[in-house]
């Protein structure tokens, strides 16, 4: 791999411009500039994607480099989201790391973000004021936004709770589900309701 | 030095006094050890009436503790099976005549003599259950195929963990082959599953078993008997040797077994 902090690519879609990671915006700004200069007219009308190796880019810089290009007639296009499968990043600061199985009768109390690598059993209980992450089944209860963070979520590898709650709204498994889906999924609050979807995007 | 086997499960009369008057006769029967079985439950005394033993008691484990009398006193010969000794309960006392101070050095001093001594627990997670597991060094855990059984069997292993025992086996009690097969009763993959522990033993529901309780000869002395085989497969993996979960009956390969076989693959033993 070159170092150079921007690399300019033809694609399908037309030019990507990469910036890597930890470049000064400066030479950035100078690079893209000097290349752009050197093949006058070259990329006139090309409609351009930029990617920023770090994920993101400095709002009033990302500004900057769109009245470059507009100079040289490039229009900038919004940058598409990775397709890449993230689990969310716990917001919170404080994250509590249990590595092993939550038996029935154990309480995990705690102010933050809980991550589970293992199961929750059934009868054991997991409240937290931020989000509840399982990476394995949750079988028991598990109480997100304990302290009223109506943006708290649950996230399972294989969620089958006894019972879901977050902040102050509290929700039962349906009676009638006769076998659960044998893929991630995600509770969060929407409209004062718990929903419970198929963690496969990050919208 | 020996070692002390707690035998426990949360839940009652899913099998810990018939495991461990089976495991017992079976380790002095087939292993050829010097065992002794301790009943923890005060008050509710059983084992004695399993092995057969009760007419034999003079003294008894609430008596050694508080020193009424001497550690053999209290111990009883199992006349049928050499190498088997029974240390029974009070029947008229309770959970709190012994402290977990003075189990730990009651199984202390057996383990000087013997080379397994099962703890027969009783039920709850209360004094008893804290007086059976003090001197223990190793656990078993038997349930049924309920959920109620596994949920405490659940809670029984948090416990243990918490009191520092590393890996508890699970004896799986009271299986019926054919409501599994029917799906009308949980399989073994589901309560391993959840409990996660490693397995010892799958013992089937056995009519020999009711009879041989209340005749108080141990069915794993009895050759015929489906369970007997079961607990004498667990005496041979307590001692660490390698034997395969044996076929129950009625369950036949499944599609997928049989593809398995077909292509020389091995079928999974149940």
């Amino acid at each position: 791999m070159t170092n150079e902090p921007v690399i300019i690519k033809g694609t399908k879609e037309g030019v990507t411009i990469v910036v890597e990671e930890n470049s000064n915006f400066e030479d950035v700004k100078k690079i893209i500039y000097e290349k752009l200069q050197n093949s006058r007219n070259f990329f006139t009308g090309a409609k351009v994607s930029l990617k920023a190796k770090n994920g993101f880019l400095k709002k009033e810089d990302y500004t900057k480099l769109q009245e470059i290009l507009s100079d040289f007639g490039m229009s900038l296009q919004e940058a598409k989201s990775p397709k890449t499968l993230i689990f969310p990043k716990p917001n919170r600061s404080r994250v509590l790391l249990l590595k092993r199985t939550v038996r029935s009768g154990q309480k995990i109390s705690y102010k933050g973000t809980v991550v589970i690598l293992g199961d929750a059993n059934p009868g054991s209980e997991i409240v937290a004021t931020g989000d509840i992450l399982v990476m394995g089944t949750l079988r028991g209860m598990a109480h997100a936004g304990a302290a009223g963070d109506t943006s708290a979520i649950v996230a399972a590898f294989r969620l089958q709770p006894t019972q879901l709650r977050i902040a102050d709204v509290i929700s039962r498994p349906p009676e009638d589900k006769e076998q659960s889906p044998l893929f991630p999924e995600i509770a969060r609050l929407k409209d004062n309701m718990i929903v419970i979807e198929p963690y496969n995007s990050l919208k | 030095m020996g070692e002390a086997i707690v035998i426990t499960s949360g839940k009652g009369g899913v099998g810990k006094t018939t495991t461990t008057a089976n495991l017992g006769t079976g380790l002095a029967l087939y292993g050829q050890k010097k065992v002794v079985m301790v009943d923890a439950d005060i008050g509710l005394r059983n084992l004695d009436v399993v092995m057969g033993l009760e007419n034999r008691i003079v003294y008894d484990l609430v008596d050694v503790a508080n020193g009424v009398c001497r550690l053999k006193q209290a111990l009883i010969k199992d006349k049928r099976f050499e190498n088997l000794y029974l240390m029974p309960a009070a029947q008229t006392k309770d959970k709190t005549a012994i402290t977990p101070e003075q189990m730990k050095k009651l199984c202390d001093d057996l383990k000087k003599d013997f080379d397994y001594i099962l703890i027969d627990c009783p039920a709850g997670i209360e004094r008893g259950f804290k007086n059976a597991i003090a001197g223990a060094d190793m656990a078993i855990i038997v349930t049924t195929p309920e959920v109620s059984a596994v949920r405490d069997a659940d809670r029984i292993v948090g416990l243990l963990e918490a009191s520092g025992f590393e890996e508890p086996k699970l004896v799986i009690n009271r299986i019926r082959p054919d409501m599994v097969k029917r799906g009308d009763m949980m399989d073994i993959d589901d309560m391993i599953d959840i409990l996660a522990i490693e397995l010892l033993g799958v013992v089937p529901e056995d009519e020999k078993i009711v009879v041989s309780t209340n005749r108080g000869e141990p069915a794993v002395a009895d050759e015929t008997s489906k369970a007997g085989k079961a607990y004498r497969n667990m005496v041979a993996r307590l001692q660490g040797q390698d034997v395969p979960l044996m076929p129950m009956e009625n369950i036949e390969p499944s599609f997928m077994d049989k593809l398995r076989m077909f292509f020389g693959l091995k079928a999974r033993t149940r």
